[in-house]
């Protein structure tokens, strides 16, 4: 058997070279991201750091951690997908030569073999070359986590001897997996489809794609009648992960079911493809949903996961701005070094509030087990605040903000069970002490999750944020003109809207770091589909010219499905991006009270029309060249 | 036994395609035993059910009604691992395209079936049947570099390989020009006279047909005639006398 499958590999290597292709990039992409996770877990803090610097620089690397698992997580799953979907696709091409297997005496279980040994020999073909092209993917990968801020400078994974073992692991299973789906169906093809034309046109829709399918789709379901959580608040973090839990499988989902598609989308086409290419294309289209659906996959991956993850970030961001523009009761802002005392007694203020950022510790003890979280709070002077915030607390008063007490905005599962008096074990510029919780506050998507007593924030806290409400009928210019001399004024709505300026930037940021290897990958996976499914069509094509299509018709032809294709893809991944960036919507309007959503037209636009392109120059270049010989040669052609 | 005597007998075979309207009767309650060490032609206008009828005999095509017996065991609710071991071992096929794996060489072809069956392949048999098709030298060509009377006599010789109880052929010379045509033919022949392979075939060509022992013909899923012996020109006669 494994000579059988050395064989088809060695002779059928324009398409095994596209496996092998994804394997390898797969593999690159996995082992990068576990380098640089591993050594973002393990980074050391040295020694002779201030406190609050050891803290930032802690802090810093696990925020690199929890993103480079996410990264991982992503690669793991693009490449399990996209190289399953690439064995199921050419399963599909090679139903004749698997059937005359059946014929010739091979039973189900070593045709299933055939398969998983070609799997291994892809699988390890593409993870050794893997193994090496990870080392500059890695190299990439950290570059751009330091160049975007998501790891301190001096940021470096190193590459370890246990990766080569892992790497080929992973790329024999990654392949394995991939084929398991296909090598099941690929049993089930009956010996007499090698000897019928057209016995071959095998049920699409088969019980486990309709199983798969539905379970993923109640999955997400279920996950999304969830997401509101049953009227409590969830942590905004989690909302941020609804790409995850609602989009993954909503695209596995898709995937299976998206042959229905096919005819569905030919229908929509209809209305526009006129005339006997446009007719014929949309039959090719209508009459191999399954190339339609393989093709189509990785274009659906890369849309759902960008437009999830970007949608659901951007409406979060959203959320947040929305709901600060509402809260600050005040018209302007002044930005200082340190808390400016003079600002409240400058003409036409009537009140202003100092704040400013403090980062410090929560000390938990459990069981015997004793660990740190680090928080960022808001130093605040709990009059002032109250007079320039609209914040009703929700237990307690901010008038008791002052000495060793906090008040909190609870957003953990564990925080919501806190109540007014509760006390809890802070770790604050380098001393551990305890405080009273004095409020409760409201849950907020934009923070602050604790308020301090100004007199709490160590020494050297700063930079100051002052917030100031104007005198009634004052002139905010001329009062801005005053506060020039404390130090730098907005507007509140400007400070917002900067605010949510850096926020978009962040996310644009986390999602280069997130998506962008992943997304490289999914569009060479594009490529990749194309060619595959171009390489299998010379004789097709030549048929076609011989009933009398020019050459320029055949290669139209081609176009003009690629496009019915892309399309598929867009549509797919958008649904499966819709329910991520309604889940959150739905999560955050328990939180804020109103329904928001942002989606980011200019970036997906850009994407569809990106892949349309990248999909149409590919078809249009694998279709000339399998158009180059004359047609007669082919049709002729012996088997 | 009985069964030595015809290695295939057919009893009552239907088979229905579709349901309803849509519903086609590819045979009618075909009842014909092939005997052993006989080659028989099956003839008869393109959708009389010819090729319906060598898929069930052969056990690839599930009857609707009626039992098929290959070798003294009723194959008509084999399961799919019984059918597997009967192809491995009683049955061999030949068919109009070659079928031949385009990766793999002439011998490797050949050897196939029996690699397929767990056993090794012993280089001296598998030598033996390409020198019986007349390939000896050619063994380590691949499809694409033989000749289609080459492909089918490769064909041939993988099909033979396991000395199966019966060999099954659906338009073996149906791609090829007269002279390969009438080699396949003459090496079909031999087989049946040297080896006493006996052999089920579907054929268009009336001299093929008149190189085999028997001919049947077939019309609208029915045995409706039969020549023993028959010479080309009666066999076109009846075949011109059905397709009107
Ligand atoms: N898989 C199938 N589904 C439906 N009808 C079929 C199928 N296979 C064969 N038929 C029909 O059964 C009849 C006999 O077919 P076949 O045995 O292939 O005829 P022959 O080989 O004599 O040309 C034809 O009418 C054909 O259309
Ligand atoms: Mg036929």
């Amino acid at each position: 058997m494994l000579l059988l499958a050395w064989n088809s590999f060695r002779d059928r290597w324009q398409v095994f070279a596209g496996a092998v292709l994804t394997v390898c990039l797969g593999t690159a992409l996995v082992q990068s991201s576990l380098l640089a996770l591993v050594a973002a877990a393990t980074a050391p803090v040295p020694d002779h750091l201030a406190p609050e610097d050891a803290l930032a620089l802690q802090g810093a690397y696990d925020g690199a951690v929890t993103l480079l698992s996410m990264v991982l997580a992503l690669a793991a799953f693009t490449a399990v997908f996209i190289v399953a979907s690439t064995f199921g696709f050419t399963v599909a091409q090679r139903r004749r030569e698997l059937a005359l297997l059946r014929l010739t005496g091979a039973s189900r279980g070593q045709v299933r073999s055939l398969l998983v040994g070609e799997a291994v020999l892809l699988g390890l073909a593409g993870s050794a070359l893997g193994t090496v092209l990870g080392l500059p993917v890695m190299r990439a990968q950290t570059w751009i986590l330091e160049r975007f801020d998501f790891a301190p400078t001096g940021f470096a994974a190193e590459w370890r001897p246990w990766a080569v073992a892992v790497s080929l692991g992973t790329g024999v299973l990654i392949a394995v997996l991939g084929v398991l789906a296909a090598s099941r169906r690929a049993a089930r093809i009956r010996p007499q489809e090698a000897l019928r034309e057209g016995a071959g046109a095998a049920q699409v829709m088969t019980f486990s794609r309709w199983a798969i399918g539905l379970v993923c789709l109640a999955g997400a379901a279920v996950l999304y009648v969830l997401f509101p959580g049953g009227g409590a608040p969830l942590p905004v973090w989690f909302i941020q992960l609804t790409p995850f839990l609602v989009t993954v499988p909503l695209v596995v989902g898709c995937s299976a079911l998206a042959p229905l598609a096919v005819p569905l989308a030919a229908g929509l086409l209809a209305l526009v493809f006129r005339g006997v290419t446009g007719e014929l294309a949309l039959s090719n289209l209508r009459s191999d949903a399954r190339r339609s659906a393989a093709t189509a996959a990785p274009v659906m991956v890369l849309f759902a996961l960008t437009a999830a993850i970007g949608g659901t970030l951007a409406t979060v961001g959203e959320a947040g701005r929305q709901e600060s523009l509402r809260t600050v009761d005040g018209e302007l802002l002044v930005a200082a070094d340190g808390p400016e005392a003079g600002i409240a007694d400058a003409e036409g203020v009537a009140v202003v509030s100092a704040q400013a950022e403090v980062l410090f510790e929560l000390a938990f003890a459990e069981s015997g087990a004793s660990w740190y979280e680090a928080h960022y709070g808001l130093a605040v002077d709990p009059a002032a605040y109250a007079a320039t915030h609209r914040v009703e607390p929700v237990a307690g008063d901010l008038a008791d903000l002052a000495g060793n007490a906090v008040a909190v905005s609870p957003a953990e599962g564990r925080e919501r069970e806190w109540k007014v008096g509760d006390t809890l074990r802070v770790r604050l510029g380098g001393e551990e002490s305890e405080v009273r919780i004095a409020a409760i506050l409201p849950p907020s998507v934009a923070g602050p999750e604790y308020l301090l007593p100004i007199g709490l924030a160590p020494e050297g806290t700063g930079p100051w944020e002052h917030v100031v409400r104007l005198d009634e009928g004052a002139d905010p210019a001329a009062a801005a003109a005053h506060l020039a001399a404390f130090g730098s004024v907005t507007t509140a709505e400007e400070s917002v809207d900067a605010a949510a300026a850096e926020d978009e930037r962040f996310t644009r940021d986390t999602m280069i770091v997130l998506l962008g290897m992943t997304m490289l990958y999914t569009v060479i996976a594009i490529v990749n589909a194309v060619v595959i499914a171009a390489s299998n069509r010379r004789r097709e094509f030549a048929a076609a010219r011989v009933t009398g299509l020019a050459r320029g018709q055949v290669v139209a032809l081609a176009f003009l499905e690629s496009q019915a294709v892309v399309l598929i893809g867009l549509l797919l991944g958008a649904l499966a991006a819709a329910a991520s960036v309604l889940g959150a919507a739905a999560a955050l309007r328990v939180i804020t009270g109103t329904t928001v959503v942002a989606v980011q037209w200019p970036l997906l636009f850009g994407l569809a029309l990106g892949a349309a392109a990248v999909v149409g120059a590919t078809s249009l270049v694998t279709a000339l060249s399998a158009t180059r010989t004359p047609p007669i040669r082919l049709v002729a052609a012996r088997e | 036994m009985h069964t030595t005597e015809s290695p295939v007998e057919l009893a009552g075979v239907t088979r229905v395609y579709g349901k309803g309207d849509a519903a086609v009767r590819a045979l009618d309650g075909v009842d014909i035993a092939f005997p052993a060490g006989s080659w028989t032609a099956v003839m008869g206008p393109s959708g009389s059910g010819k090729s319906t009828l060598l898929h069930c005999a052969a056990g690839l095509e599930r009857v609707t009604a009626g039992t098929v017996r290959v070798v003294g065991g009723d194959i008509t609710n084999a399961t799919d691992a019984e059918l597997t071991r009967l192809r491995r071992t009683e049955i061999g096929f030949a068919f109009q395209t070659f079928n031949l794996i385009a990766s793999l060489t002439a011998e490797q072809n050949v050897a196939m079936p029996l690699r397929l069956a767990g056993r090794r392949p012993d280089r001296r048999d598998v030598r033996a049947v390409l020198d019986a098709v007349g390939l000896a030298d050619r063994r380590r060509h691949r499809p694409r570099e033989l000749s289609g009377g080459q492909q089918q006599r490769v064909a041939i010789a993988r099909a033979m390989v396991t000395r199966p109880a019966v060999l099954f052929a659906d338009e073996p010379t149906g791609a090829l020009d007269t002279k390969a045509a009438r080699a396949v033919t003459a090496l079909m022949r031999s087989m049946v006279d040297e080896r006493g392979q006996t052999t089920i075939m579907v054929t268009h060509d009336p001299a093929a047909a008149a190189a085999a022992d028997r001919t049947l013909f077939l019309c609208d899923g029915r045995i409706v005639d039969r020549l023993e012996r028959p010479t080309t020109r009666e066999v076109a006669a009846r075949l011109a006398a059905l397709e009107d």
